[in-house]
């Protein structure tokens, strides 16, 4: 049995604008998804419709076989944590993560019992009586998460828990996160704009654009194989080289782009009448200083427009000849590499099983 | 302008305006410890506390009778504390309400906020004449208090709903998903975060009940509000037994508005820290 299903989950507001439509997710007992778009994209809209603060207008939700369309948020197995922490003003620490048990009455010993241990394992006991709000924002967030497990839930939501942080913080509430969930076993669904965050930290990545689902897939093969465009052009650093003139060969497809045939291999249907583009990630294009071997499959030539060193990474932007500029990324030890500056004419290969060859939207 | 003129001009404003604040009140105290022979003007006879003993009915064989308040005052103060209660209840109530846009809410919301533009002399008037029509005996805890109600009411409405503009209702959805029904969420997080403002509701409502007047006038039936009595006094000869009586209302006024500040800092600090905390 999966913990959350959506089938066909839609929402049209009134006035005929269409937040979310057909939506369909199984996630697995103990999975760690993760809702990734742009904002405005319906992932939180499709959160908070799960938490059932959104009503549905198509569709069912179901979380462990219960369809839990029609019934609202406060009796949903759910428990959600916000960007903002949304804690308690008025409550002290021990007050905030007691509440939910306080207020299903559960026995008062019980309840002390399992907020002194969930304080212990967020490294909050120390803090039980003060106000949450003199705490910082990386032990607020541990607050809510802790307030938000106390109760034992079938499903977290994380809403953008991590927005509010700076980058450090960031890192190590992520580790945290992933940690606990592994601890834990729960199903966590996850929302974020930033593509490393999902693909860092969940199993599985639900990439969403206007409100529809672009691709669903494990955090590598939304990396290595984008489906769509959008995936290609969202997600991770892709180098994306327009093309026409599709050759289909049994070894593989090509295409013909400004800067040659690049060759490469499609995972979704190339024929729908439309434009095709080849994307290939930054880390997978290799660069070296022009050579006249011209017998390397996808060798693309450009010059060194700028080069930064950055401890163990080098970047260079590369332009090309009709004027686009690509990033590619290498490690800074190969001296030979090094030795590369500004204006030097290189050579960038493109392995043709790291090109992915994409319909583009008529 | 530069500010070496700027600033002179604007402290000669603070202090008229000031000056015509304040000065009423002030030449209103003064004469209030006038002496016994003295009338409700300067200069001061004798300085004494003649009068309110007077007030308290402490003087014998004046020829001046005791001001008719006791029972008035009584009622005006019964009156406000029921009106607090309604139009804060009701003001809460509608506020929560105006949270989610539906269908009408624009039309509905000048209709409430209609009580408090209306005249009021014309708002009592009709009254008189509707409960005259139907029949209804007017009194202070029956028509005026339905009109206090309706003046009232816009006021606390309107604190409200600019407490529950800023609130932050994800803090509300926490608790719900937390398991928490809407209505012990709205018990145990919403009204204690909420609770400033029904404080300043109250403050509203009570002191506009209090000193109504116009719409009182018509409405209270033959026994009358403080405003009303006061008033009353004024149409034989005034003595100063009357500013005797308004330094005690303003000293009674003043002491609200201290309880009402102190539990105001309370609060106000509270969520001052909270702030803080936010942007750290």
């Amino acid at each position: 049995m999966h913990d959350l299903e959506l089938i066909r989950v839609g929402k049209t507001y009134p006035d005929g604008t269409v937040a979310v439509s057909e939506f369909d997710l199984q996630v697995s007992p103990g999975e760690f998804v993760a809702f990734v778009g742009p904002s405005g994209c319906g992932k939180s809209t499709t959160l908070r419709m799960v938490a059932g603060f959104e009503a549905i207008t198509h569709g069912d939700i179901i979380i462990k076989g219960k369809n839990v369309s029609a019934i609202p948020a406060e009796k949903r197995p759910t428990s959600m944590i916000f960007q903002n922490y949304a804690l308690f003003p008025h409550m002290n620490v021990r007050d905030n993560i007691a509440f939910g048990l306080d207020v299903k009455g559960v026995p008062r010993k019980e309840r002390d019992a399992k907020v002194d241990r969930i304080l212990d394992m967020f490294d909050l006991s120390q803090f039980a009586d003060r106000k949450a709000d003199r705490l910082s924002g990386g032990q607020r967030q541990r607050i809510a998460l802790a307030r938000g497990l106390v109760v034992e839930p079938e499903i977290l939501l994380l809403d953008e828990p991590l927005g509010a942080l700076d980058a450090n913080l960031r890192r190590v509430i992520q580790n945290e996160l992933k940690l606990l969930q592994r601890e834990l076993g729960i199903t966590f669904v996850f929302v974020t704009h930033a593509q490393d965050e999902a693909l860092g930290l969940s199993d599985r990545v639900i990439v969403m654009n206007n409100g529809q689902v672009e691709q669903i897939g494990r955090p590598e093969e939304i990396y290595g194989s984008p489906m769509t465009e959008f995936v290609a052009r969202f997600i991770g650093a892709n180098a994306i080289f327009e093309g026409r003139d599709l050759e289909r060969a049994a070894t593989g497809h090509s295409v013909l782009t400004d800067h040659g045939r690049i060759a490469g291999h499609a995972s979704s249907d190339l024929g729908g009448g439309g434009g095709i583009i080849a994307a290939v990630p930054a880390e997978a294009i290799s660069i070296g200083p022009r050579t006249r071997d011209e017998s390397v499959p996808n060798r693309i030539h450009g010059t060194i427009a700028t080069k930064h060193r950055i401890g163990s990474i080098c970047r260079f932007k590369v332009s090309l000849s009709n004027g686009q500029a690509i990033d590619v990324e290498t490690a800074s030890r190969d001296p030979h590499l090094m030795a590369l500056a500004v204006g030097d004419h290189v050579d960038l290969d493109c392995p043709p099983e790291r090109v992915s060859l994409l319909p583009t939207r008529p | 302008m530069e500010s070496r003129l700027l600033k002179p001009a604007l402290a000669v404003y603070l202090g008229l305006f000031l000056l015509f604040l304040y000065g009423p009140m002030i030449v209103m105290a003064i004469l209030s410890f006038q002496g016994p022979t003295g009338g409700p003007q300067f200069p001061i006879v004798e300085w004494s506390t003649y009068w309110y003993q007077h007030l308290f009915g402490q003087i014998s064989g004046s020829r001046v009778s005791q001001l008719p308040v006791g029972e008035s005052l009584i009622r005006s103060l019964v009156l406000a504390v029921m009106t607090t209660i309604v139009s804060t209840v009701l003001g809460v109530m509608a506020a929560q309400a105006f949270r989610t846009r539906f269908a009408g809410s624009g039309p509905i919301f000048y209709l409430f906020v209609l009580g408090m533009i209306v005249p009021g002399v014309l708002v009592g008037l009709g009254m008189a004449l509707l409960s005259n029509m139907l029949g209804i005996d007017r009194a202070w805890w029956s028509t005026s208090f339905v009109l206090h109600v309706v003046y009232t009411f816009p006021f606390a409405f309107l604190v409200m709903l600019a407490i529950f503009n800023r609130f932050d209702r994800s803090v509300e959805e926490a608790s719900l998903s937390l398991g928490v029904s809407p209505a012990e969420t709205f018990r145990r997080v919403t009204f204690p975060m909420i609770f400033p403002g029904v404080l300043s509701a109250m403050l509203f409502s009570f002191t506009l009940s209090y000193d109504e007047f116009s719409r009182t006038l018509f409405t209270s039936g033959p026994r009358l509000t403080l405003p009303l009595s006061i008033y009353g006094t004024f149409s034989v000869e005034i003595y100063p037994n009357v500013f005797a009586f308004g330094v005690l209302t303003t000293v009674f006024s003043f002491t609200l508005l201290a309880i009402y500040g102190l539990l105001m800092m309370r609060s106000v600090a509270r969520n001052n820290q909270q702030f803080k905390g936010q942007e750290a």
